[in-house]
């Protein structure tokens, strides 16, 4: 039995790690999307009084 | 187009409560409930995550397709975003099955990989989604649903390949336990923990998709407002 505990600790390790590693990434990318959006709408009403 | 930045959070409360309870419970009678098999002990309990990943995998699959035709058919954006975010947990869920097996493989059979009909048209199935990730990225958006919905064509035509090859051709892979026919199945508390981890797991998957399909929103958003930007400043670049 405790012979295959490393194996099985690996298996859920690397197989939750997946799922939290990209979780991770999809959070990251939103921060930065969200600092872009907000710069870009700000850029945009900027132009937007200077036209009007 | 609504262009406010969505402030409104991608997870409700009850869904993150209801995923992590389902959680907590299916790793509770993974690891302490369900009785160790006999034969191979306690590495077969990656059974429970790995089968339910594989089938979390069908699911996304699925949706990912009827999306993408979806698209095609009504050309509204937000089953464009839908079939990102399901097509993309694919890669995850798929390498999680695969990995898990894996490991699962070399401690019962002695060896990684073998190149049978279960495990080839099981790698094939991360190979096309791997391709759709990477082709969404590098073709121009005009061509991008087309050529998206083919790729999701071949997908969707390999699941019934993967959850047949088992049951047509001699593979080192075990017959099936789950639907199997005369001869299958499991014992009780094992097919009770198997269920309650693949309820956890799909509830993760809609958790994953929900996040991931907000993010979809979120860059087509950037894509038109940095057009309108581009065209407010005469066309130089912004």
């Amino acid at each position: 039995m405790s012979e295959n505990l490393p194996w099985l600790f690996a298996a859920f390790t690397i197989g939750w790690g997946l799922v939290f590693g990209y979780l991770a990434w999809i959070s990251n990318r939103e921060q930065e999307t969200r600092r872009r959006l907000e710069a870009l709408q700000q850029l945009i009403n900027d132009r937007d009084c200077q036209t009007r | 187009m609504n262009r406010t930045i969505d402030d409104s959070p991608a997870l409700p409360l009850w869904l993150l409560a209801l995923a992590s309870v389902s959680m907590l419970v299916a790793l509770y009678m993974v690891f302490m409930w369900v009785s160790t098999e006999a034969s191979m002990g306690i590495i077969q309990r990656i059974f429970y995550f790995h089968v339910s990943a594989a089938f979390v995998s069908f699911v996304a699959v699925a949706v990912g397709g009827v999306s993408s035709i979806l698209y095609l058919k009504t050309r509204d954006a937000k089953y464009d975003d839908l079939a990102l975010a399901a097509n993309e947990s694919i890669v995850v869920f798929e390498a999680m099955n695969i990995i898990m097996g894996s490991i699962w493989g070399k401690r019962v059979w002695g060896i990684w990989w073998t190149w049978d009909a279960r495990l080839t048209s099981s790698f094939l199935l991360i190979l096309i989604y791997l391709a759709y990730v990477i082709v969404r990225r590098a073709v121009a958006p005009e061509q991008r649903a087309t050529i998206c919905a083919v790729i999701c064509i071949f997908g969707m035509a390999d699941v019934p390949l993967v959850y047949m090859s088992n049951r047509l051709f001699r593979t080192q892979h075990p017959s099936p336990v789950l639907g199997g026919g005369p001869g299958s199945g499991i014992a009780p508390d094992m097919l009770w923990t198997w269920l309650a981890a693949f309820i956890a797991l799909i509830l993760l998957w809609w958790c994953v998709i929900r996040v991931r399909r907000r993010l979809a929103r979120s860059e087509r958003m950037i894509e038109a407002l940095s057009r309108s930007a581009h065209e407010l400043a005469g066309g130089a670049h912004i």
